[in-house]
């Protein structure tokens, strides 16, 4: 292990800071919101023995899965037809070049008149969210496809459902999970706004006591959960990116870094 | 002869139909389900009173100071995070030191959502301008560095190579090769981050603030008069356009030899 191997550089950054911060604090010359790393570990401990953690954890969870299964969902269908018939990609582009650019989170207040502070408006916002970028990239997508791609499967006398599924969805694929991670992103964003500015359950909840009650170490372990979390669905979404595409990524320079 | 011309005149204008019909299609949707009283007007007030709510409110200033904090606010931390991240993305690009110091710190960084720092923000820089810029700064900062870093990298090296074979100094090397080799990459980072910008700073001040278009929504939003919530909406919409047309312009002067994609 010498000092100036890429493994050992990569280290030093996050250590120096982590050890930095812990010492700092420990000798009391930080502000008191910047809590010890060591105090912020032991702040997640006490939230979850005191089983305030889990439901919060469940409740972001379940709302951020479902509305973003929901806008993935909706925005891979309607996107596809949008590529696949002009008619329907007529009736779309012009609202979504106007909503596109619209913070959609702006559109809370509505969305928590109408489905009231619990689950279904986080979700509902959620899922309009994702729509966005997912729709983007799998019109994008379909009307991408290489014509000759479609000519030669049409020329072999090729069913149209076929075709379909066989030659638009593979093609369009590596877009769509572009499109799909940026909802991805979109949905943690929203996810955390919207438990910031009104709700009862969820890590947002929990990091917005934790500064009433002024325990930093428990809005630091809040933040350091919901990090994770986004963290973590990230890699996942690319794991499975990395398992639909196996074969169309050979040669390329991503390595799961982007 | 004339009647050709008619014909042609009538084609365009179908297409011209075909393409936006929708947009005035769902106006007229909204007035109608408003005025028939189908949906509580309370709640969706019709486009004819958030039109008023509109021109009122730019008419007397508000919403244009509102929209004046909030860019101002946008573009700053936009800026910064330009003037740090493209000098950073060269480094990391050119050095190999650099690059295995900071990579980890951009790549794990990128999918976790940054947002939830913010509170800490608001107790580092306090609740106003600054601690928006700082955020948006680090929300830009990623983006760009990143997708400029792809860019820096991708240089052939062929052409460096063959600069120095020709004499040039580094810094000739730089500005008159690498530069422009990564100048499109440049640009789709600052694509990506300018939405960006506007979008977080539209969040943080619903958050918590006392001027701004987040704020506007918020306050019109208590005291239910959802017209002037729509009125904000459409202002972000114009400023979200006009931000992103600006940036084009700049990149058609500046990557005068490749047009954007889309």
């Amino acid at each position: 292990m010498r000092i100036n191997s890429a493994a050992v550089q990569h280290w030093i950054v996050p250590v120096v800071v982590l050890v930095a911060w812990e010492v700092f604090g420990r000798a009391g010359m930080l502000p008191r919101y910047l809590s010890a790393p060591s105090a912020i570990l032991l702040g997640l401990w006490e939230l979850a023995s005191t089983g305030e953690l889990f439901p919060a954890l469940a409740a972001s969870l379940y709302r951020v899965a479902a509305g973003f299964a929901l806008g993935t969902l909706a925005g891979t269908i309607v996107g596809l037809g949008a590529g696949l018939v002009p008619g329907v990609r007529h009736f779309f582009d012009p609202l979504v070049s106007f909503l596109q650019g619209i913070p959609k989170i702006a559109f809370l207040p509505v969305f928590l008149l109408l489905f009231g502070l619990g689950h279904a408006s986080k979700i509902s916002i959620i899922a309009f969210s994702c729509f966005f970028p997912v729709f983007i990239a799998s019109r994008h997508a379909v009307l991408s496809v290489n014509r000759i791609l479609l000519w030669a499967a049409q020329n072999m006398g090729t069913p149209r459902r076929t075709i379909f599924f066989r030659v638009v969805i593979p093609a369009a694929a590596p877009q769509l999970f572009a499109g799909v991670r940026i909802g991805l992103a979109h949905a943690f964003v929203v996810l955390f706004a919207a438990e910031l500015i009104g709700s009862r359950a969820g890590l947002g909840t929990i990091i917005t006591s934790a500064e009433e009650w002024v325990r930093f170490d428990l809005m630091f372990a809040g933040i350091l959960c919901f990090a994770v979390l986004g963290f973590a669905s990230d890699r996942i979404l690319l794991a499975i990116r990395a398992r639909v595409l196996r074969g169309q990524t050979i040669g390329t320079e991503e390595q799961g870094m982007r | 002869m004339t009647a050709q011309v008619l014909n042609q005149r009538w084609s365009q204008a179908w297409g011209l139909i075909s393409r936006w019909y929708s947009i005035p299609l769902l106006l007229l949707v909204w007035q109608l389900a408003v005025g028939s009283g189908l949906v509580e007007s309370r709640l969706l007030p019709g486009p004819g009173r958030v039109f008023t709510a509109l021109v009122t409110d730019v008419g007397n200033g508000t919403l244009l100071y509102q929209a004046s904090v909030t860019l101002y606010r946008a573009l700053i931390g936009f800026a910064l995070a330009a003037l740090v991240g493209i000098p950073f993305a060269v480094a990391m690009a050119r050095s190999r030191l650099v690059r295995n110091l900071f990579e980890p710190i951009f790549f794990f960084g990128y999918p976790v959502p940054k947002i939830a720092l913010f509170p800490v923000f608001t107790y580092v820089f306090g609740i106003g301008t600054p601690s928006k810029i700082a955020f948006t700064f680090l929300e830009c900062l990623y983006p760009i560095v990143v997708t400029s870093y792809f860019g820096f990298r991708a240089v052939e090296t062929r052409l460096i190579w063959s600069a120095q074979n020709c004499g040039a100094d580094p810094l000739t090397i730089l500005r008159r090769v690498i530069l422009p080799a990564a100048l499109p990459s440049v640009f789709a980072g600052l694509r990506i981050a300018l939405p960006v910008s506007l979008i977080v700073v539209v969040i943080t001040e619903m958050i918590g603030d006392s001027v701004g278009l987040g704020y506007y929504i918020t306050i019109w939003n208590t005291r239910f008069t959802f017209a002037n919530v729509y009125a904000a909406i459409v202002v972000i919409g114009i400023c979200g356009l006009a931000l992103d047309q600006a940036l084009l312009l700049v990149r058609r002067r500046a990557v005068y030899w490749q047009r954007e994609a889309a």
